[in-house]
């Protein structure tokens, strides 16, 4: 369900008080229970049969061989305990260890998703209302001029420049939509995509993307042709510069992480656990960019960076580093080192694409197969995702989020004369950080189970398995292999995942959330 | 604060745009608004277009084919298909308003021993991902011989953990005094529910309906699993086989997204201000 959004982060743990008194009556105690068990009855009911029975089942039989195949109506052999076996062939299974890859890779659009919301939601909270004197008649000449344009395109010509032209129209119609009557028609425009998300749009992205008859390849191919003679006119020297300094600006952010990392600790901000973190996640990246760049020397430069980010002279006395509580500051450098991993894999990539691109236009660019291309076909998914994920609930949280931040903050910023930058930097991120980890771990638990329905309708987990995630994989195992017991053992080994991304979130996220 | 006080405030926060960066943002906006829309855009002019143009170049059709709209019922039982979504996810709705509102009026309102416990068991299943019921629920309609049938789609839904605890933050906004009124004044625990709290948790109502009127409306998994006869399935399960079996009619499976999607844009634009309220309480509160 993608609307649903529980609250798992500030779970009341003081529940309501009972009213204080005498001791009741044991009379009066048992009909209290009677009265307050009628009232939950119903519910309570349907919980134990659909939920707690299947959740004691469920576990009981991910130790068991229960599966379809030997246990039906023509055969009935005996259900045998097997222990955890099902969970060792799990890990030595080599599909379930690229199903859970996959289920990764697909989680990395995450961050992109939140930075998306955030910037949408800033650009909504601005001060775009309405100018006095405006009334109803901008949509008025807004519906004008679509009819108009419309029938200009059907007289004329369809081509190119006809979709230009109908593009330009669209936006003249939704600015002066918005124009009028504010945030209300951006918000709409934004939420709608999440909103209808289903199904439905599933299918509607598998047109889109359709290599032959798809809108996405017919406009694609003309401007790749364009960008191909432009990239080959161009000395390939451009290239290879450009593809350099993108590297430069990933060791750059490397640099930051690593250094904002080591000051927090050194400032006594942050505790081991955190420090540890930033290594470990700094280091994973830099081993990924060198095996990626397959003894590439610019694949260096990234870890130049990290290294860069480790020079710091401590501007306090590192001797208060050793007071810190263990887990301090744990839950900031989680995010920012894993939105980091990001960030520098994603410039690697562009950086890479960069340096090869001279060669690959000399034959011509064509567009990719998209969801038929074993390579392309988890970024397609991942940018249908982003498209629905802008403009989702997240958005709304951080637009309550926005307005919850005292003026006086900004007030204070501006009276020491910060800049735009700096009062986001100093004033608003820091303040929404609850928000922006409380969407971060609920992103990551949808993540964990996510991919089902895009996996079912679009791309049936291929090709070659390329988008099949740990819930398609049960989905597989449960109701078209039949062997339960083992897609009941997939199904737990989600759960222990998810609980430990809930788990994290309880312990430390209760800095961020309860304030 | 004065009006004038506020915009005072405001300008502060924000720097007051001159015409030029006002012209700037609501261009970004239109802009960004103009990429969310343009598959929906896509899928509009298609779905009118005849078979012949299909994979054309242009957008806009030359030939504005209405009749696809009324051959997409021809060709699927769309009508039913309609029907049966509006129909299990307004019985899911029905029942887990009904029994989640009864639910948390227990938690918040009521006390009795071991309610906290309850309580707590019930969050503690909420962050379990729904996949590990599937299977033995499954198994359950198996045995119960509800595998395709309407109460054995509607019935598992039916019951949600989330639901009651929207409900209980909801109803614990409500001030207690109005309980002690009604107690003195003689009411039964059901009339304080009925007739008291009920009506006050309306807007909570509202936003739950929707919340679950809308899972229900995309729900996909449960229903794929347990369908088995075309006159029963539902909107996404319909469109599903639609696609796989006449993929290449795109204007018609356009058309038919179209109509399928349409509802629930008008829905969001009547009820978005509910929708907005609703995800504020469920998540962060404010």
């Amino acid at each position: 369900m993608p609307i649903c959004l529980a609250d798992y982060t500030r779970l009341d743990r003081k529940l309501t008080p009972s009213k204080p008194g005498g001791k009741p009556s044991h009379q009066r105690k048992s009909r209290r229970l009677l009265v307050g068990l009628a009232f939950i009855g119903p519910n309570l009911t349907g919980f134990l049969v659909f939920t707690l029975t299947p959740l004691v089942i469920s576990f009981a039989f991910a130790f068991s061989n229960w599966d379809l195949h030997l246990h039906n109506i023509f055969r009935n052999e005996p259900l045998v305990f097997v222990g955890l076996d099902h969970f060792r062939e799990l890990f030595s299974h080599p599909e379930f260890l690229q199903f859970f890859g996959n289920t990764l890779f697909l989680m990395m659009g995450i961050p992109f998703a939140i930075a998306g919301s955030l910037g949408a939601a800033l650009l909504l909270s601005s001060p775009i209302k309405r100018r006095p004197g405006w009334n109803l008649m901008p949509l008025g000449v807004a519906g004008v001029v679509l009819v108009a344009s419309l029938s200009v395109l059907t007289l004329t010509g369809f081509q190119l420049p006809g979709l230009m032209l109908l593009f330009v129209f669209l936006f003249i119609a939704i600015l002066a939509g918005g124009m009028m009557s504010g945030m209300t028609v951006y918000r709409t425009l934004f939420y709608t995509p999440h909103f209808t998300a289903g199904v439905a749009t599933y299918v509607l992205w598998k047109k889109l993307y359709d290599p032959q008859t798809g809108p996405i390849n017919s406009v694609l191919s003309p401007v790749l042709e364009g960008v191909a003679s432009t990239v080959t006119s161009l000395p390939p020297a451009i290239f290879s510069w450009g593809s350099i300094l993108l590297l430069v600006g990933a060791a750059e952010l490397l640099r930051r992480f690593v250094r904002s990392g080591l000051r927090s600790w050194y400032a006594g901000e942050s505790g081991w656990l955190a420090l540890f973190v930033t290594a470990v996640l700094g280091s994973i990246v830099c081993i990924f960019v060198l095996r990626w760049s397959e003894g590439w020397a610019g694949g260096w430069i990234p870890v130049a960076g990290f290294l860069a980010g480790l020079w710091v002279r401590p501007e306090s006395r590192p001797d208060r580093a050793g007071r810190n509580p263990l887990d301090h500051g744990l839950g900031v450098a989680l995010m920012l080192g894993l939105l980091t991993v990001v960030a520098v894999m994603t410039l690697y990539g562009i950086s890479s694409l960069s340096r090869v691109l001279p060669t690959m236009a000399v034959d011509g660019l064509e567009p990719p197969l998209w969801l038929a291309d074993y390579h392309w076909a988890k970024p397609s998914i991942m940018i249908m995702a982003l498209w629905a994920a802008i403009g989702s609930n997240n958005m709304i949280l951080y637009l309550a989020g926005l307005s919850n931040i005292p003026s006086e903050l900004y007030e204070a910023a501006s009276m020491d004369g910060a800049s735009g930058r700096q009062r986001f930097w100093f004033v608003t991120w820091p303040q929404l950080a609850p928000v922006t980890f409380f969407i971060f771990i609920m992103s990551i638990i949808q993540g964990l189970q996510g991919g089902f329905e895009m996996a079912r309708t679009m791309t049936k987990g291929g090709p070659a398995g390329a988008t099949t995630t740990l819930s398609y994989f049960v989905y597989i195992e449960g109701f078209e292999t039949g062997r339960l017991g083992f897609a009941s053992s997939v199904a737990w080994a989600l759960f222990a995942l998810v609980f430990a991304v809930t788990a994290l979130n309880f312990k430390f996220g209760s800095r961020y959330t309860n304030d | 604060m004065t009006e004038t006080a506020k915009e005072k405030t405001e300008a502060m926060i924000h720097r007051v745009p001159g015409q030029g960066r006002w012209t700037l943002l609501h261009a970004l906006l239109a802009a960004l608004g103009l990429i969310m829309m343009t598959p929906f855009v896509w899928m509009v002019l298609t779905s009118l277009k005849p078979l012949s143009e299909i994979g054309a170049a242009w957008w806009v059709p030359k030939v504005w084919q209405w009749s696809n709209y009324k051959e997409v019922f021809s060709v699927i039982p769309f009508g039913r298909f309609f029907w049966n979504s509006l129909l299990i996810a307004g019985w899911v709705t029905f029942l887990q308003v009904l029994t989640s509102s009864m639910a948390a009026f227990s938690f918040a309102r009521l006390n009795w021993p071991g309610r906290d416990r309850v309580f707590l068991l019930y969050l503690g299943t909420m962050m379990l991902p729904g996949l590990v019921m599937l299977i033995p629920n499954f198994q359950l309609m198996v045995r119960l011989g509800l595998v395709d049938t309407m109460p054995g789609l509607i019935l598992p839904a039916a019951f949600s953990a989330f639901g009651t605890f929207l409900m209980r933050q909801f109803m614990l906004t409500i001030p207690r005094s109005l309980d002690e009124a009604a107690e003195i004044d003689g009411a039964s625990k059901w009339r304080l529910y009925w007739e008291v709290i009920l009506p006050l948790s309306r807007p909570g109502l509202i936003t739950l309906t929707i919340f679950t009127f809308m899972g229900n409306y995309h729900s996909f998994f449960w229903p794929l699993v347990m369908l088995r006869s075309v006159e029963r399935y539902t909107l996404p399960i319909g469109l599903l086989f639609f696609d796989s079996e006449r993929g290449q009619s795109t204007h018609l499976l356009m058309a038919a997204v179209t109509m399928s999607v349409a509802p629930l844009i008008l829905l969001f634009v009547f009820l978005q201000r509910y929708l907005v309220r609703g995800i504020m309480l469920g998540g962060v509160k404010g």
